[in-house]
This record gives C-alpha cells, sequence and structure tokens, in this order.
C-alpha cells in the first residue's frame, strides 16, 4: 500500500468521522442552546409565527444572522428574545448549529 | 409658567406613583382565578414541558444564571410573574411567548403548572457568588441582608406566599444580581415599590455582596434533590 492511498484513506474516515460529530454536535448543541424551545424541535415548528423556520436555511444567512443579533447589530423585530440567550452560544457552536440546521429538509 | 410646570411635574409624579402601584400587583383576572382553582397535577406536567426547553425538566434553571431556577418556587408568586409578563408588566421578550395563553393555557392551566413546578425538589448545586463564609465581602453582604431584606424575603430567604414575595434561597447568583440591578435601576416595572426605595442607594459592590449572601442561604434539607444527578423521573 502506498503512503498516499493510506493518507487519503485516513483522510476520508476523518471526515467522515468529523461530519457525523459535527451533526451529532450541530442537533445537541440545538437543544442545549435552548434554539429549540422557540424554533420547535425539528426547526420548523416555531412556538409564534413571526419567529421564523430554520430547518434548511443556508448556512451562511443563519450563522450571520446569529452573530449579527449576539453583537447588537441587528435588533430588529423580535430579535430580542434571542439576544437574551446568545451570550450562551460561542461563534464556533453557532457554526456548528448553522451547518446542521443547513443539512435539514426545509 | 411656572405654576403649569409645577403643575404638569405634579400630575407626572401622580401618574408614575399611581403606575408603580398598580405595576406591582394589579390582582384580579386570570391571577386572582388562577389562586383559588384546585391544581391538577397531572396536568400540569403536560403543560410544564414546553417551559422545561429552557428552565430544564427538574425545573432548575442553569447554573450560570441565564434561566432561574423555578422548582420550589412559592406557586403564588409564579402565577404573579407569569401574568405579568403576558400582561406585559414585566419585559422578558425571550419568556414572553412561552407566557401567552397559546403556549400555557387558560387559568386552569396556570393553577396546574405552578403547582407542579413548586413541589420539585431543589438544585444542590445552585450558582454561588464567588466569597466563601467568613470572607470580609460574605460578612458585608450578610450585614446588608439583615438590615435591608428579612423584613420581607425572611432570615432563611423563604419570602411569603401570601405576599407575592418570592424565596431567594437557592437561587442562582448571576440570575439574582441581574434581577436585583433592573430591579434597583427601575427596569423590572413589575418591581415591588418598597424593594426599589429600599435598595436604591446600593453600590454596584453592596449588591454583589448582599447576593452572594442571598445565593448562600441553605435551602431546606427536605427541600433538596438527593443529588446533583437527579433527573425528574416524570420527563424521562
Amino acid at each position: 500500500m502506498n503512503r498516499q492511498f493510506v493518507a487519503v484513506c485516513v483522510g476520508l474516515m476523518l471526515a467522515a468521522g468529523s461530519n457525523l460529530a459535527l451533526a451529532q454536535d450541530g442537533a445537541a448543541l440545538y437543544k442545549a442552546k435552548t434554539c429549540w424551545s422557540c424554533h420547535g424541535k425539528d426547526a420548523k415548528t416555531p412556538i409564534l409565527p413571526i419567529y421564523p423556520k430554520i430547518a434548511g436555511q443556508n448556512k451562511e444567512y443563519a450563522l450571520t444572522q446569529m452573530k449579527d443579533i449576539k453583537s447588537g447589530a441587528r435588533s430588529n423585530g423580535t430579535s430580542a428574545a434571542m439576544k437574551g440567550v446568545m451570550h450562551l452560544v460561542s461563534e464556533e457552536e453557532m457554526a456548528t448549529i448553522a451547518e446542521w440546521l443547513s443539512t435539514l429538509e426545509p | 409658567m411656572r405654576g403649569s410646570i409645577l403643575t404638569s411635574s405634579f400630575i407626572a409624579i401622580s401618574i408614575a406613583l399611581c403606575g408603580s402601584a398598580h405595576a406591582w400587583n394589579e390582582g384580579g383576572g386570570e391571577q386572582d382565578e388562577a389562586l383559588h382553582l384546585t391544581p391538577d397535577l397531572e396536568n400540569g406536567m403536560d403543560v410544564y414541558e414546553v417551559c422545561s426547553a429552557c428552565h430544564l425538566p427538574e425545573g432548575w434553571g442553569t447554573e450560570e444564571g441565564t434561566f432561574p431556577q423555578l422548582a420550589g418556587q412559592h406557586k403564588e408568586v409564579m402565577i404573579k410573574q407569569l401574568a405579568d409578563i403576558r400582561a406585559l408588566n414585566r419585559d422578558n421578550p425571550t419568556m414572553y411567548p412561552f407566557a401567552l395563553p397559546e403556549s400555557i393555557g387558560d387559568a386552569q392551566a396556570l393553577a396546574d403548572v405552578v403547582a407542579y413546578i413548586e413541589k420539585l425538589p431543589m438544585t444542590p448545586e445552585n450558582g454561588k457568588g464567588e466569597w466563601a463564609e467568613g470572607t470580609p465581602e460574605f460578612e458585608n453582604g450578610k450585614k446588608l441582608y439583615v438590615d435591608n431584606c428579612v423584613k420581607c424575603h425572611g432570615d432563611d430567604g423563604m419570602g411569603s406566599r401570601e405576599k407575592f414575595y418570592p424565596r431567594i434561597n437557592g437561587q442562582h447568583y448571576n440570575y439574582m444580581v441581574r434581577q436585583f440591578e433592573w430591579i434597583r435601576d427601575g427596569k423590572r416595572r413589575n418591581a415591588n415599590p418598597e424593594m426599589v426605595e429600599q435598595i436604591k442607594r446600593f453600590t454596584d459592590a453592596d449588591m454583589k455582596q448582599v447576593i452572594n449572601y442571598t445565593s448562600r442561604i441553605p435551602v431546606p434539607k427536605d427541600q433538596v434533590a438527593p443529588s446533583v444527578d437527579w433527573m425528574n423521573p416524570d420527563f424521562e
């Protein structure tokens, strides 16, 4: 077995492993950071009709909104409700949640 | 001109005074109704599921204080706070949708869920301030507590269900600091005006020290869960 082939195999295994870890982390964070309280367990059954369904959302968009609501750059609409919990979520965790949300069926 | 300014100031102050007295405990309506209904604990458990997403199935909230511990709280206090949040007398945008009748239900559901929550055992490890017993900060906090808080919240921190004063023993430090600050600075609009008056001269340091002491008042053993790993069997 040549060295390059082994490296590729190991790389693929790591990538598959980390995707799985990411999915588990994303789902766990979505619950632990209380996102699901408002957006629903399936991320598409919000508690109020004026809250968004976020399953299948583009990850870049979701991440930007999370960052802006946390920083206060976005303060319109009902974002005050979310700002109350955003100090619990680091930027890395936001990225993990956004990535996971983007994989869900809208 | 001067007279009219004085008159309008007087009117403004009168409105402010009436407003705050009114906002502290309006009573009536669903609050009174819920207080007098016989609770159904089974239904209370069902209603609590939506609350448990943030306050946790055990009702312990979070040690870092984003969400308060509800377990063991007087049901009268919780009815008042829920009614106040519903009526927009207490600003809490995160909690607001969960307090709505669409989420919780009618006065009977209110009575059911608070009766269920009050019976939950409390966390053995609530969030505490940084100063252990014996430090000067702890002692100063204790003195402040005795001089300012005991009359209403009691030396054991149990408050008074009849008067809608919350129990504050076992509550998380950060949560209490936040509420204390909002009450002192007028941000929490349903605060008791007597408390606003009582604490208006507290510095931030005094505030942290008195809450540090409060967070360390022991909770009666029979009201505490056997371990920090206890899980509410109703939600397994």
